[in-house]
């Protein structure tokens, strides 16, 4: 990852952190919320590997957590695993698959939901299981229709990487 | 040539895939610790300590992005708070609508069940006051069909011979006489109108005394017959039926069951009689409970 694309890929997680603090988390279709930082983060992760993915989760969650005066590190954990978990995916089997993003984020958004209520239910705070596994459906749906624009958007501002599984030599037969 | 490799020019290594998976997973352990270490320490001192300091001095440098964001989506979220009401306003106007529909039920509903207690009320009251005939008991009865046009005159009760209904029993309401039994089946009766032309009763003025025969008059009132000239009737005065004046001619009404009120009266010099126009007590056209007297000593 270049300093450049780092630039690019923290410009956008800030940017979409500030949006959801402020805009969408206000935002209620359904009983769901729309989540623009972690269709980003998704993106990211799924274009820039694990590691980028970890690192952008961290920052993204802190970020949430420092505008929203929650308790710091709740949102940065789980948007850590996230991250990595889908940059995992993204280095191994997901990459070019033009499902890849969309199976991330139905995947990664029951985890972060579920993620998020057994974190709060640990340290004691309000967790309304029911309420989070209704609103599970619609915010599935709310963030696939996010994801083509936002992923499109991501894969404009960082060019996927040559693909390093390609074999550096080729066997001349004959 | 064929046989030899071509050594194709190298590609940008993958960023994650060159590091080392040990670093990858340095890095997500490190960051994992961190983020556990704020969150106790967050927890511990919620509001106090230095990463409170830290956390309130990052909410106010990124408060005017907040702002920012706020401002630049406030016309975004008017439209679709716009959109919404609009929504929710028809969703609300249906559910509303369907609200009004059913309170309209309600309310007739309550009304008719309102009338009718007030009928009850009525005949109980009558049942157990001082004019209830002391030798008939009351048999009480609901009204099953109603008269279906201006030239029938009867109505059908829920009551029949098995309830000890006989034909020729009065049949009362209320506010005053109805009419009689004119047919008995085992569970229903066909009570005949006092509007009937047929009908007749024996009726007497209860305050000046004068008595006559009630016929069916125009337009649903009754008239007083063969009441001479020299009695004196007055408008408003009460006519109750007349009963049995000699023992071995019974009348068919017992005694003071009130009918109605006089409403007018004249006297045609041609004519012999007073012509006495009177309004019945009972309101035929909403009858839903009557009562039907039956002597409790049957003669036959």
């Amino acid at each position: 990852m270049t300093l450049s694309d780092g630039v690019k890929a923290a410009a956008l997680l800030f940017a979409a952190a500030i949006a959801q603090v402020s805009v969408f988390s206000q935002l209620q279709v359904l009983g769901a919320v729309p989540d623009v930082l972690l269709v980003s983060l998704v993106g990211i992760a799924l274009l820039r590997g694990s590691v980028a993915g970890a690192v952008g989760g961290f920052f993204a969650g802190l970020i949430v957590d420092t505008a929203s005066l929650g308790t710091m590190g709740l949102t940065s954990l789980v948007l850590t695993v996230a991250g990595y978990w889908i940059g995992r995916y993204g280095e191994t089997t997901g990459r070019d698959r033009a499902h890849a993003p969309f199976l991330s984020i139905a995947v990664v958004t029951v985890l972060y939901q579920l993620g998020l209520l057994v974190m709060h239910f640990v340290l004691g705070e309000s967790a309304p299981g029911g309420a989070v596994v209704r609103s599970l459906v619609p915010a599935i749906l709310l963030n696939l229709v996010l994801t083509a624009p936002l992923y499109a958007l991501v894969r404009r501002l960082l060019r996927p990487p040559e693909r390093e599984e390609l074999t550096a030599e080729v066997q001349l037969l004959g | 040539m064929l046989a030899s490799s071509v050594q194709r020019s190298k590609p940008t290594p993958y960023p994650s895939k060159a590091r080392s998976a040990l670093i990858r997973r340095t890095v997500v352990a490190v960051l994992v610790v961190v983020a556990l270490a704020l969150i106790t320490i967050s927890f511990r001192s919620p509001t106090s300590g230095a990463l409170h300091d830290v956390q309130g001095l990052g909410a106010t440098v990124l408060r005017p992005f907040q702002v920012a964001a706020t401002r630049i989506a406030q016309p975004f979220r008017d439209g679709y708070d716009y959109l919404s009401s609009i929504s929710s306003a028809k969703s609300e106007n249906r559910r509303l609508k369907h609200e009004l529909t059913e309170l309209r039920s309600e309310v007739i509903a309550n009304a008719a069940l309102a009338a009718k207690a007030q009928q009850l009320e009525k005949l109980l009251h009558f049942e157990q006051g001082r004019t209830f005939p002391r030798d008939y008991r009351a048999i009480n009865a609901g009204v099953i069909s109603f008269p279906s046009g201006p030239f029938t005159h009867s109505i059908v009760i829920d009551r029949g011979s098995s309830d000890g209904v006989r034909t020729d029993s009065p049949v009362t309401s209320g506010d005053g006489l109805v009419g009689i039994v004119s047919n008995v089946d085992s569970h229903t009766a066909l009570v005949t109108l006092l509007t009937d032309p047929d009908f007749f009763v024996e009726a007497r003025d209860y305050h000046t005394g004068v008595r006559g025969g009630l016929k069916p008059g125009p337009g649903g009132t009754l008239q007083l017959t063969e009441v001479p000239k020299q009695k004196v009737v007055h408008n408003g005065d009460v006519l109750v039926t007349d009963g049995t004046r000699n023992a071995r001619y019974p009348d068919l009404y017992p005694y003071g069951i009130p009918i109605g009120r006089v409403t007018s009266f004249s006297a045609l010099d041609t004519a012999t009689f007073l012509q006495v126009q009177v309004q019945p007590f009972a309101n035929l056209g909403s009858l839903d409970a009557v009562a039907v007297l039956v002597p409790k000593n049957p003669r036959r």
